[in-house]
């Protein structure tokens, strides 16, 4: 599922330009602490958070994170949209609170950090041994 | 014998700055990624520093840090000014944290920054002094 499904199907307010829609998103993961996204996200996954600060810039960038969506209708100051920009990291608004948007995005397909084949291998890492755009 | 050293560089941090916290780690990240080191190995040393480097910002004065890369491993140190770590053992435990209200609204305080380090590193090393400072030492093999 692309970006731009994802803010038909959440009803968002795009922050960033249209064509970095585009983007294909097979993982997600949700939270507020900067760790957990560390510790438990896919690389390469879109973040859900409330957290609107620089610091989601910076995990995104550490983890290639392809895109965040602003729950509750938080919406980020302009020089983080500015700085995304500049990066070109996707951000998007939903007026959903958190549960909600995850739960649509998960009975419409999409999966959050650990696979099926992850819990197969026996692996518990989060990390994807393929390098992220 | 010595390692060779491919690449060195220090940094210093500041505590309390959040204007530019995450900008050494994703600095590291980016040379590592031009030296072309494997994906999984720029992950674990971008998410050690970045732990790390939060962990300087927050709770200490100032942090020096280390990083060199030899043909065998990354390997970052960070020596710190701070008030150190009274129990290293509980520092290191998931979800121990003393994160004031004000840093878990900024999306920190989970208590996870050193268990992160550690599950992502292949040497960790720490020591602390009480009104001292704290002594980072981790290593990821290259291979």
């Amino acid at each position: 599922m692309n970006l731009k499904e994802i803010k038909e199907i959440l009803n968002c307010r795009n922050l960033s330009d249209e064509s970095l829609l585009d983007t294909e998103i097979d993982f997600c993961i949700a939270a507020d602490l900067m760790s957990d996204v560390l510790r438990f996200a896919r690389t390469g996954s879109l973040l859900l958070t409330g957290i609107t600060n620089n610091q989601v810039l910076q995990v995104a960038e550490i983890m290639d994170l392809r895109g965040i969506i602003f729950v509750r209708g938080k919406e980020p100051d302009k020089e983080i949209i500015a700085q995304a920009k500049e990066r070109k990291l996707p951000l998007l608004i939903t007026e959903n609170l958190l549960f909600d948007a995850c739960g649509i995005l998960f009975s419409r397909g999409l999966k959050g950090g650990k696979t099926r084949l992850q819990e197969k291998n026996g692996s518990t890492s989060n990390i994807q041994p393929v390098v992220h755009d | 014998m010595a390692q060779q050293v491919i690449y060195n560089q220090s940094f210093t941090i500041k505590g309390g700055d959040f204007i530019n916290a995450g900008s050494v780690s994703v600095k590291i990240k980016k040379i590592l990624k031009e030296l072309g080191l494997k994906p999984e190995v720029i992950y674990k040393v971008a998410i050690c520093c970045y732990e790390a480097e939060m962990n300087t910002i927050m709770y200490t004065y100032k942090g020096y840090v280390d990083f060199s890369i030899t043909p065998e491993e990354v390997v970052v140190k960070i020596n710190d000014e701070g008030p150190g770590i009274e129990n290293i053992e509980l520092a290191m435990k998931e979800g121990y944290s003393t994160a004031t209200p004000q840093m878990r609204e900024m999306g920190f305080g989970a208590g996870m920054g050193l268990p992160n380090i550690k599950k992502n590193s292949d040497v960790f090393e720490i020591t602390s002094e009480v009104l001292k400072g704290t002594k980072l030492l981790f290593k990821i093999f290259v291979s």
